[in-house]
């Protein structure tokens, strides 16, 4: 059985048809940021794109930024995608730049999940096939989101999926700005 | 001495606050999967089992081959979720203190390391390896109250059909906290 390559197939169909399942008894996506009291630098961020361009987060000084640490195996991580997208349309004209960074995958898979999230995302993906990134940005599992103030500071972090057009969620952000 | 020390175990088993709230438990209509959850301090805690057919087509197409991935499909896996809901303050956990019993002795969890020293010692693909690691539930993490959570799979490391009970222990300060899921049972 295990080595049929029909059976494989069916896993892959069960694995999908249960996923659903399995995320619709997950408890919602929440609204809320976590403060960071104490003044923390972004730590660094320099990462391809995938025009295979780098993106340096120091460029970004003087901009609301936020860090999305995922993958595209990560339930939570394709729940939240749609949010960051419509927080994206909602903010990008008010100095907010939205970074997401794949964790450990190849353009062609992160570009297949893409087409299939709706809205389909438009702002910059970066990625880190090696999972260095995750060290330095004391990150303990997917997903993990961390909002940065114009000065470069930490403002927020989130573990686990989030609701990210939420209004509470866009108040916060874009008063950063402020 | 003796006085001091028992007084000292007194203290501490004293500050741990034991939830005694009642556990629910699902069955998926579509897979079969069962879940066990609970609410306690403040703080959601469930247990949804993974089937093999399942386990088995996540890894294969992170590149693991059926092979490598047999002896932790066949270690009783979970789809652990734990999330801070409205808990007195920021809860940090190491899930290597957590406990599961069966017929009442212990039983150590497998941890996340162990595994990965497996795929090391195995030559496992690099990608696989970061997809394994990250998939899994954190070994150590904090959630702020209002909704910090996480979902990750947990490696139980029973038979087949076995029945359990689970501890799952979290600090907010020096404040120690546990709960517990009973009878959860691994997928046959």
């Amino acid at each position: 059985m295990r080595n049929n390559p029909f059976s494989i197939s069916l896993a892959v169909v069960i694995l999908f048809a249960s996923g659903l399942n399995i995320a619709a008894e997950l408890p919602p996506l929440t609204h809320t940021l976590s403060a960071i009291s104490k003044t923390i630098r972004a730590p660094e961020l320099r990462l391809r794109n995938m025009d295979e361009e780098f993106v340096d987060i120091k460029d970004l000084k003087g901009k609301v930024v936020v860090v999305n640490f995922w993958a595209t195996w990560c339930p939570p991580c394709r729940r939240e995608m749609g949010s960051l997208e419509r927080l994206h349309l909602a903010t990008k004209d008010k100095n907010v730049v939205i970074l997401a960074v794949n964790i450990g995958e190849d353009l062609d898979t992160v570009f297949s999940f893409l087409g299939t999230v709706e809205p389909s995302p438009s702002f910059p993906m970066l990625f880190d096939p090696d999972a260095e990134s995750l060290g330095r940005w004391k990150v303990l599992a997917l997903p993990t989101t961390y909002i940065i103030r114009p000065d470069g500071t930490i403002a927020f972090r989130a573990v686990g999926g989030r609701e990210f057009d939420h209004p509470n969620i866009k108040k916060a952000i874009t008063r950063l700005n402020h | 001495m003796n006085i001091k020390i028992s007084l000292l175990v007194f203290f501490l088993f004293s500050m741990t606050c034991i939830a005694a709230t009642p556990q629910t438990h699902q069955v998926n209509s579509v897979t079969g999967a069962e879940t066990w959850k609970t609410q306690s301090h403040g703080v959601h805690f469930s247990l949804t089992q993974i089937l093999p057919e399942q386990l088995q087509a996540f890894y294969v197409n992170r590149g693991f081959s059926l092979q490598q991935i047999e002896p932790y499909i066949s270690s009783c896996v979970y789809m652990a979720v734990v999330r801070n809901d409205k808990a007195p303050g920021t809860i940090h956990f190491i899930s290597n203190d957590w406990q599961v019993f069966v017929d009442g002795k212990a039983h150590p969890l497998v941890s996340v390391e162990s595994w990965m020293q497996r795929w090391k010692n195995n030559n496992i693909k690099q990608s696989a390896q970061i997809a394994f690691r990250w998939a899994q539930f954190p070994p150590e993490q904090k959630y702020d109250p209002g909704g910090d959570w996480n979902q990750g799979m947990l490696s139980i490391g029973l038979p087949t059909g076995t029945r359990f009970d689970v501890i799952a222990r979290w600090n907010i300060g020096s404040k120690a906290y546990e709960t517990k899921l009973q009878g959860v049972q691994c997928a046959q």
